[in-house]
């Protein structure tokens, strides 16, 4: 499998504090990386570096053959890296569909002009955008939802919405910070099972997650933070049986995952720092 | 979508009246004026109901529209519809000297707006070669069409009513479509917005410049309208007048703009009898308007239609009055 993204040397200081102290990260095309660790270990800070939401203090990042160390956050948007928010970002006064259709916004191209003259260009995309919208919508499973407004959505409906607005341009990387946060165990199992959906229409994803059964099912290859700084690499069962990664992070969780009735709320007290 | 089509036909239709209505020249005037504000008003609807951006500059692309048109028909006899379309382009090329200060962000980007408004006010107070200083601009010949003049009050209002009711429709195209959805978008969360490959300092510029030209082909009606320009119809005031009416209106809505220019042109006037308390007056009104919220008096209508419709069944019904006959 190729490398889609590269990451060396990857650093960012906030003040003193090193939230992110020189880490290399290799993400293969076609797969689902995780990247956990305890709160504070550095995990939203990496996605916000690689999204662009921040500048990186020193290091590296190269994305699908080009460095995009110095790029803005919609350049990379449009060139194919997408995101979701640990503390949900939507259009909280659009509808359902019109975020979704924003997130279309990147790959479209029609401007002023095309929407005050209703060119036959600027209606056949309206409808492409409408279309795709609709389909995103539909693989998330919130079809019935399209006209609500989507700052009145639950809490759980909002976080597909902001999947299906990642989604829905095609990203080739899609990073998702923490998605199941405060759902409960049936709806973590979704998340599951969409996480697949989404690996298996050929996008990237890039998984920052603390509920473990979601992480271990769902992952190729982890990698572990700690302090900032990255205390392992490999594959789910390499991470489970790593002594470190036991001591300072997985010991707890995964005692937790032995008694799954108990699994979803004490997680969701961890959920955001 | 049908409903809205024939909301708008009857209220084509009744404004297309209103010179038959009162046709008291005085009053045509002023109608003319409250269109032209109509026009100011959704620029800045377009500003900061759309993008969330609070422009307190609008007076000085609407002057600079007058000043263009004026100076184009006084010295070159330049047919008024060229003169008032140059004067929207030149004030949308002006507003490309704000593109340094979008990345800004709420009231920093609102006084830097101000700051640009009473640069452009200096301007025309004081750089009399251009502008004329503080005697201003005289002598605006009366608009013609294939050699018709169309100076009279009436021919002058239908301008402005047909021109108000373009810049309608392409507004509201603008809000149904990709590039709306940006600035909707921009104004809800810029970060989430940027995440979906918006380029945040282009959408504002671009939202700048069709609300400039708006506003300087508000300009250009307004010097025909007039015929004559006094820098001191373009002070900062004037841009405080303009978002006034979109406040009051209902932040988001067109309709709510075009409501809310209509009171604070015609308010004034109709308060005229009431002699100096006319300005305290309209300021409560302001006041209470604005207390309404982000909805305005448009969304107060609105709530009032709604009631009345649920709970009017009811009324009727009950038929109160039959109990004391
Ligand atoms: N914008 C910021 N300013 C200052 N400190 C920050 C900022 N963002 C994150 N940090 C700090 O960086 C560290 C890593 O944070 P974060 O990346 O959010 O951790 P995680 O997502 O793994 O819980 C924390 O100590 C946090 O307090
Ligand atoms: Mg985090």
């Amino acid at each position: 499998m190729s490398t889609l993204l590269d990451i060396s040397g990857l650093s960012r200081r906030f003040g003193g504090l090193v939230a992110v102290g020189d880490v290399g990260m290799e993400v293969a095309a076609g797969s689902v990386h995780g990247l956990i660790g305890p709160n504070g270990a550095g995990k939203t800070t990496m996605l916000n570096l690689i999204s662009g939401h921040l500048a990186s203090s020193a290091g590296k990042i190269q994305f699908d053959g080009s460095d995009i160390t110095r790029w803005p956050v919609d350049r990379r948007a449009r060139f194919g890296i997408r995101r979701t928010f640990q503390n949900l970002r939507l259009f909280r006064e659009m509808t359902v569909l019109e975020n979704i259709m924003v997130g279309m916004h990147g790959q479209t191209h029609c401007e002023i002009w095309h929407a005050l003259l209703r060119s036959p260009q600027q209606q056949a995309e309206e409808t492409a955008i409408t279309e795709r919208a609709r389909e995103a919508l539909d693989f998330v499973g919130l079809a019935h939802l399209a006209d609500m407004q989507a700052g009145a959505l639950p809490y759980g409906s909002q976080r597909l919405v902001e999947i299906a607005r990642a989604i829905v341009a095609r990203p080739k990387l899609l990073l998702l910070d923490e998605p199941a946060a405060g759902l409960n165990g049936a709806e973590s199992q979704r998340m599951v099972d969409l996480i697949r959906m989404i690996r298996a229409s050929g996008v990237t994803v890039l998984l920052v997650e603390h509920h473990m059964d979601v992480v271990m099912p769902s992952c190729d290859c982890i990698t572990v933070l700690n302090y900032g700084r990255r205390l392992a690499n490999g594959s789910p069962a390499e991470i489970r049986a790593h002594p470190e990664v036991i001591k300072a992070y997985l010991g707890g969780r995964l005692k937790r995952r032995a008694k799954p009735t108990q699994s979803s709320q004490p997680e969701a007290a961890h959920a955001s720092p | 979508m049908r409903s809205s089509l024939i909301a708008r036909l009857g209220v084509a239709l009744l404004l297309a009246a209103v010179p038959l209505l009162q046709s008291n020249a005085y009053w045509v005037h002023i109608f003319s004026l409250a269109l032209i504000g109509v026009i100011l008003a959704f620029s800045q609807q377009l500003l900061v109901g759309m993008a969330g951006i609070v422009s307190l500059g609008q007076g000085a692309f609407y002057g600079i529209g007058a000043y263009t048109a004026a100076s184009l028909a006084i010295s070159f006899h330049v047919p008024f519809v060229l003169a008032i379309v140059a004067g929207g382009l030149l004030a949308g090329l002006s507003s490309l000297l704000l593109i340094p200060i979008v990345r800004l962000k709420g009231s920093s980007l609102a006084v830097a707006t101000l700051g640009f408004a009473i640069i452009v006010h200096l301007v025309m107070l004081n750089e009399d070669w251009l502008t004329g200083g503080s005697i201003g601009m005289i002598d605006i010949p009366a608009p013609t069409l294939f050699g018709f003049s169309l100076g009279g009050e009436k021919a002058l209002y239908y301008i402005c009513l047909i021109t108000a009711a373009a810049v309608f429709l392409a507004f509201d195209r603008i809000a149904h479509s990709r590039f709306g959805r940006a600035l909707t978008a921009i104004s809800q969360d810029e970060e989430a917005a940027r995440a979906s490959g918006i380029n945040i300092a282009v959408y504002k510029s671009k939202c700048f410049l069709v609300a400039a030209i708006a506003s300087g082909i508000a300009g250009g009606l307004y010097a025909f309208h007039s015929r004559y320009l006094n820098p001191n119809d373009f002070d900062f005031q004037k841009s405080i007048d303009i978002l006034i009416m979109v406040v009051i209106g209902g932040i988001r809505s067109l309709p709510g703009a075009a409501l809310g220019a209509a009171i604070v042109v015609l308010i004034p006037e109709l308060l005229r009898a009431s002699g100096e308390f006319r300005l305290l007056l309209f300021g409560v009104m302001v006041i209470v308007f604005a207390g309404a919220g982000s909805k305005g008096l448009s969304g107060i209508l609105v709530d009032l239609v709604k009631y009345i419709a649920q709970h009017g069944q009811r009324w009727l019904l009950q038929k109160p009055w039959t109990a004391r006959l």
